[in-house]
């Protein structure tokens, strides 16, 4: 492996590094760092807490200018007309390094403070005439509605006196004639019934009008209308939708019960009056000051907007700079900070290869400055693990995030993302085999990545983003599953004819037809003479089985081989003859001689063999039931009973040799270490803690300081070690069976994919084929019974076939693949940088 | 016979792979382009390969009993 050039198949090489940066550039040199983004600062102050850290008044002040910046932001998008936002490109840049920057961000704070007073004032002077204006809203509303209700009660009354005067042979009435005080002289002609009138929320209506029921034992008359417009509250933009009630009850009594209760459920009183004349007065004032209160808001919502599109202007800039002041002060809390010495001391995690260029951003840093002395940078030996970090590609982006999700990789670890490029592709496209689907696939990723450009820059619909993402992995799923559909002889269910068959159909017969040997053997994927056979899916599922099979062996075979290089770099060629020896061997005196079988048992023609075929799953399984016989007296190949004895035994042997070899030579080794008396050497020694003190008196003296940890020396412990290999064997045998047996999904799933488009093909377009209702029915029939083939096949078949190879695939890689090697132990990389700001916001 | 065009095309196969190793541009990509080249030559041969291969002697025939009698 060339270290000249970063690559996927270890992670970059990292180097702790110190930096001793006057104060004058530190804000300028974080920042630089920041804009590179290559730099994980480490927290030097761990025992202080975030109060005591040197610049947590700064950043308190610039939180407070945040939260300004993300109130104008609410507000603005809260605007109807909507106000646009111009992008940050479209705003002049701020100064956020040199000399003149704190002065910048001093003034930006005035002027954030300045703009939320304003907006503060006109918000409050805003939602004051919006409570009276909806006051004067409902008022309308109660003097409309009731002028309703009294209508209805005058319109009542009315008829009731009718019906008493229609009504003469009622015999009380009459009566009461005699006495001559009719109580519709008096009672109903003055309509004096008093009343309560107001509005209220609806959900509470039902509510209160129990509560009223209850508490005046029903003596009450209660009419009530819903508004049909909501009322918006001005600040919130809520929608309440109100009720005008209007409630005719007797006696002061009742009626100051009414006014308590109305008011205790949030409704609002209006006093109007009983008489027509009077009520009618009351509506055209309210009306007239409505206007009024409406042009005075109208005007006030413009200069509101005024203000608000001027904060706009600059809305991104300042929000930006911002940001990054918070970034840049946030991680100079982490730097030890001597204020005498007026130093601070950074300390972290670089990728070696960029130490130069790093050295070069200190330097410009100095420069925008404007001061004289740069920031020194000391390279520190150490015996912590570094951060793991991949240098990834637009292109190899998704692939590693695939990996990353299982586990991120020890650091310089033999990173399985560098082969999942291909093999991930390759198994999704053996369980999605379909040309015709893999060409829809492949056409759609390739537009996304045709159009890359326009659709990052205008953002993605958030269910599609994860698809935007991956479209590097979709395109080669798509094309691979090309290439497998071109292997099984699918595109839509239906198969191509390209070279000459193997198979030819008599001529002139029925009924049950035995299709003819031409001695040709189709060249290139599976025989188009199998397509529409009846016992196709015997000859796919045999095909397909074994091809899932091998391909699993393979694929597991390789996932053991990329241990070697993992013990070979971290130094422990024990591993490699104590554990990859004989698991390879184990593998394949099983799975490996499987396969084997299953190609030999191919190359026979077993109709010139004198026994038949035989059948390779029992063949599997005697070989462990009863060693040195045959199966059903059906031998593959000749001296197979012998063969097959020694295999078993090199099985046999192989599951103690993983098992006690590693223990016994480390018990081995450390009996040595011990006799010779270095025992204990690594737990004390190294205990010098880096805490900045010492390393800065270390500096002074050696001139390069030592950071060390204490964290990477266990005690040996014979016990530990023991069960962890009895637990690793164990897995890795039972695991040879049961992931191998795993690979069969890749069969399963192809089956099924191929299975459901012939479904599909025949349950509509088929159909329409057959249609027999002449040219212009069928072709209706067709176009529609088309368009449901069509949104099957992309629906079911792309999207949902698709997503689930998919997670079969993925499943695959992490548990039958990686379990094999990888040990995903690290922790990733996490440089300060100023590109992922935005990201993280949103 | 037969088994022999595995073996030539795997041939073939393994001489395109030794080109594309040596041809691959130095730069920080080419781990990555060789990776990929070997591994999809290898998939796309493997699976060709076992696809001829499960078709040399077929132990079953086609069988449809739908055929019309024109045909």
């Amino acid at each position: 492996m060339s270290s000249t050039y970063p690559s996927l198949f270890r992670s970059e090489e990292m180097s702790l590094v110190q930096l001793y940066i006057p104060s004058e550039v530190a804000h300028d040199t974080v920042s630089e760092l920041a804009e590179m983004g290559n730099f994980q600062f480490k927290d030097l102050n761990p025992s202080l807490t975030s109060f005591q850290r040197p610049f947590t008044p700064r950043l308190r002040r610039l939180a407070e200018s945040s939260r300004r910046l993300r109130l104008f932001r609410s507000q603005i998008t809260g605007l109807t007309p909507t106000l646009g936002i111009p992008p940050l490109s479209a705003v002049p840049p701020f100064t956020t390094v040199g000399p003149r920057a704190q002065n910048a961000y001093d003034e930006l704070e005035d002027k954030l403070k300045e703009h939320e007073r304003r907006l503060a004032d006109m918000n409050k002077s805003w939602e004051e005439l919006g409570k009276r204006k909806s006051e004067l809203e409902e008022k309308r509303w109660v003097l409309r509605e009731t002028a309703g209700f009294f209508n209805e009660a005058e319109h009542r009354h009315t008829e009731i006196r009718t019906s008493f005067d229609e009504g003469d042979n009622a015999p009380l009435l009459e009566h009461a004639a005699e006495y001559g005080n009719l109580p519709g002289d008096t009672g109903f002609s003055g309509f004096d019934l008093e009343f309560v009138s107001g509005t209220i929320e609806r959900t509470r209506m039902p509510t209160f009008e129990r509560i009223l029921w209850r508490v005046l034992r029903g003596n009450l008359y209660m009419n009530y209308s819903e508004i049909e417009e909501a009322f918006v509250d001005p600040i919130s933009g809520k929608e309440t939708h109100k009720d005008v009630f209007i409630i005719f009850a007797h006696g002061e009594e009742l009626l100051s019960k009414i006014r308590k209760v109305a008011e205790s459920m949030g409704g609002t009183l209006y006093n109007i009056d009983s008489s027509q004349d009077k009520r009618a007065d009351a509506l055209r004032e309210v009306s007239a000051r409505l206007e009024d209160v409406e042009s005075i808001l109208y005007n006030m919502g413009q200069t509101r907007r005024v203000e608000l599109s001027k904060i706009a202007e600059m809305l991104e800039g300042w929000t930006d700079a911002v940001r990054r002041e918070e970034e840049i002060f946030k991680t100079l809390n982490l730097l030890s900070y001597d204020q005498s010495r007026k130093t601070l001391v950074a300390e972290g995690w670089c990728p070696s290869r960029d130490i130069t260029a790093i050295q070069l951003g200190l330097r410009r840093a100095m420069d925008t400055a404007g001061t004289s002395v740069p920031a020194i940078l000391s390279e520190l030996r150490t015996h912590q693990t570094p951060p793991t970090f991949h240098r990834t590609n637009k292109f190899t982006e998704g692939f590693q995030t695939l990996i990353d999700s299982y586990g991120i990789a020890t650091y310089q670890e033999v990173n399985p993302g560098l082969f999942a490029v291909i093999t991930f592709p390759f198994l999704f496209a053996v369980m999605f085999g379909d040309i015709g689907h893999g060409i829809l696939m492949f056409l759609t990723a390739a537009a996304m990545i045709w159009w890359e450009k326009p659709i990052a820059k205008n953002g993605v619909n958030e269910n599609l983003e994860t698809f935007f993402f991956g479209r590097y992995l979709i395109v080669l799923m798509g094309a691979f599953s090309v290439y497998t559909g071109l292997m099984y002889n699918d595109i839509f269910s239906k198969s191509l004819h390209l070279f000459q068959s193997g198979w030819e159909w008599p001529r002139g017969e029925t009924g049950l037809v035995l299709a003819e040997r031409t001695g040709h053997i189709y060249p290139f994927g599976l025989d188009p003479g199998w397509h529409g056979a009846d016992n196709s899916l015997i000859f796919n599922n045999s095909y397909k089985m074994k091809l899932s099979i091998i391909l699993g062996v393979i694929h597991m075979t390789f996932a053991i081989c990329l241990q070697v290089p993992n013990h070979i770099h971290f130094k422990k060629p024990l591993n490699i003859y104590a554990e990859f020896i004989p698991q390879i061997l184990f593998f394949h005196s099983i799975f490996g001689y499987l396969v084997v079988c299953i190609i030999y048992k191919w190359s026979v023609d077993w109709s010139q063999s004198p026994t038949g075929p035989p059948g390779l799953l029992n063949m599997l399984i005697y070989m462990f039931l009863s060693p040195g016989t045959i199966a059903d007296g059906t031998p593959l190949f000749p001296g197979q009973a012998f063969i097959q004895v020694v295999l078993l035994l090199i099985a046999l042997v192989c599951v103690p040799w993983m098992l006690c070899l590693k223990p016994y030579v480390l018990w081995k080794e450390h009996n040595r270490i011990k006799g010779q008396g270095y025992s204990g050497i690594g737990g004390q020694e190294n205990g010098r803690a880096s805490t900045s003190e010492h390393i800065d008196e270390e500096e002074e003296e050696v001139g390069m300081a030592v950071a060390e940890s204490t964290d990477d020396d266990h005690p040996f412990e014979m016990g530990d070690i023991v069960v962890h290999q009895v637990i690793h064997t164990i897995e890795f045998c039972l695991g040879c069976i049961s992931n191998t047996a795993s690979y069969l999904r890749l069969w399963a799933l192809s089956l099924a994919h191929a299975q459901l488009s012939e479904v599909l093909w025949d349950m509509t377009i088929a159909l329409a084929l057959e249609y027999e209702g002449g040219v212009i029915g069928g072709g209706i029939f067709l176009f529609l019974m088309f368009g449901g083939w069509f949104v099957g096949t992309i629906g079911i078949l792309c999207t949902m076939e698709g997503l689930s190879a998919f997670l079969h695939a993925l499943r695959l890689h992490w548990v039958e693949a990686n379990g094999k090697h990888y040990m995903a132990g690290g922790y990733a990389f996490t440089p300060l940088s100023f590109a992922t700001l935005g990201a993280e916001e949103e | 016979m037969t088994f022999f065009h595995v073996v030539v095309v795997g041939a073939i196969i393994a001489a395109i792979a030794a080109v594309a190793w040596f041809i691959t541009p130095k730069g920080k990509n080419q781990t990555l382009l060789r990776t990929s080249a070997l591994m999809t030559l290898t998939c796309c041969y493997l699976m060709w390969a076992i696809t001829y291969l499960a078709q040399l002697n077929p132990l079953i025939t086609p069988r449809r009993s739908d055929l019309r009698a024109e045909y």
